[in-house]
């Protein structure tokens, strides 16, 4: 389906957060998801399904003052 | 001579050198830098993921597996409201629960918005997060932040990246003889001079990343810093002379040879 992360469309095969994370090759990466303007933490990730254009997005820590 | 501590959000440090982690050139140089500096806080920027890119880029990697406590900022925010939302986010990354308010407003400058400043302080206060905003050199509105419910106000020095030093002492000074909780002075210090004279102030620590990471060796110039911060620490606390318009000679002038 068609989502949107880190404001581009991506079209990837997904039913969770989860998902999401292995498509974009990030397990074990220290990331932090918001999905629907929510945070979704960790525990979460399996169990969160994701909808068509729903807006994702995948931060992490960047060097910075 | 009783050892020098002092706490924000009941956190005890040693150190009063706040490192920034950008513009290194190196993870390495920077580890090394970081290590010279005798740093306890290092602080971070919240991006999203590269996600064309296979290779990881958190800084995280290049510090595990040492005692640092992280100070993640809100920069990129020009709003309160994004300033929180990048808090939150910051905070469910589970590492930490401070966080350095960075509201700009102004391209050019990267001078703090106060007014989304202390509206962003007064939402996160009230969510339970240690909060530290960056902000101008303003006493009343330092004074305002901490009355937010600031763990530490950090007025600049000048805007972020300048090296212009200390640009109103008068202010920085005032705001140290009124503020309750720690000031740090962030961003615009460019050498040890001027982090000698920010400690002289009686500031409680300094906030620093370009001056070390832009100079020719930085890990000799975060070295040189920590011993500025010490320097500028122990002046402080033995206190200065008072200026004076003329001479004094050091050896009195009642038994002089010659008359």
């Amino acid at each position: 389906m068609q989502l949107i992360v880190n404001g581009e469309a991506k079209e990837l095969e997904a039913r969770t957060i989860q998902d999401v994370i292995n498509h974009f090759g990030l397990e074990g990466r220290p990331v932090v998801v918001e999905a629907g303007g929510e945070i979704i933490t960790k525990d979460q990730w399996l169990d969160m399904e994701v909808r068509p254009l729903m807006k994702i997005e995948l931060v992490h820590f960047v060097g910075g003052g | 001579m009783k050892k020098d501590v002092w706490h924000i959000g009941g956190h005890e440090l040693t150190s009063r050198f706040f490192i920034g982690t950008g513009l290194f050139p190196s993870p390495y140089v920077q580890k090394e830098a970081i290590r010279e500096s005798g740093a306890e806080v290092l602080t971070f920027a919240i991006r999203r993921i590269n996600l064309a890119s296979t290779e990881d880029d958190s800084i995280l990697q290049h510090v595990e597996g040492e005692s640092f406590r992280f100070l993640p900022n809100t920069s990129g925010a020009s709003t309160a409201e994004e300033a929180v939302r990048i808090a939150r986010l910051a905070r469910a990354s589970g590492l930490s629960d401070w966080i350095k308010v960075e509201i700009s407003a102004n391209e050019r400058t990267l001078l703090p918005d106060p007014l989304e400043t202390l509206k962003a302080t007064e939402i996160l206060v009230k969510e339970g997060f240690t909060v530290l905003p960056y902000t101008s050199d303003d006493p009343i509105l330092c004074k305002r932040l901490e009355e937010a419910g600031a763990a530490a106000v950090m007025p600049g020095a000048a805007p972020i990246g300048t090296g212009l030093g200390i640009l109103n002492p008068y202010n920085i000074g005032l705001i140290v003889e009124e503020a309750k909780v720690p000031i740090i002075v962030d961003a615009g210090l460019g050498s040890v001079a001027d982090v000698a004279q920010a400690m002289e102030l009686g500031v409680s620590g300094v906030l620093m990343n370009t001056p070390v990471a832009k100079a020719k060796d930085p890990v000799g110039m975060a070295r040189a810093m920590r011993l500025a911060i010490e320097s500028g620490r122990l002046s402080y606390l033995s206190g200065r002379i008072s200026k004076k318009r003329y001479a004094s000679a050091s050896s009195g002038q009642e038994q002089f040879i010659v008359k």
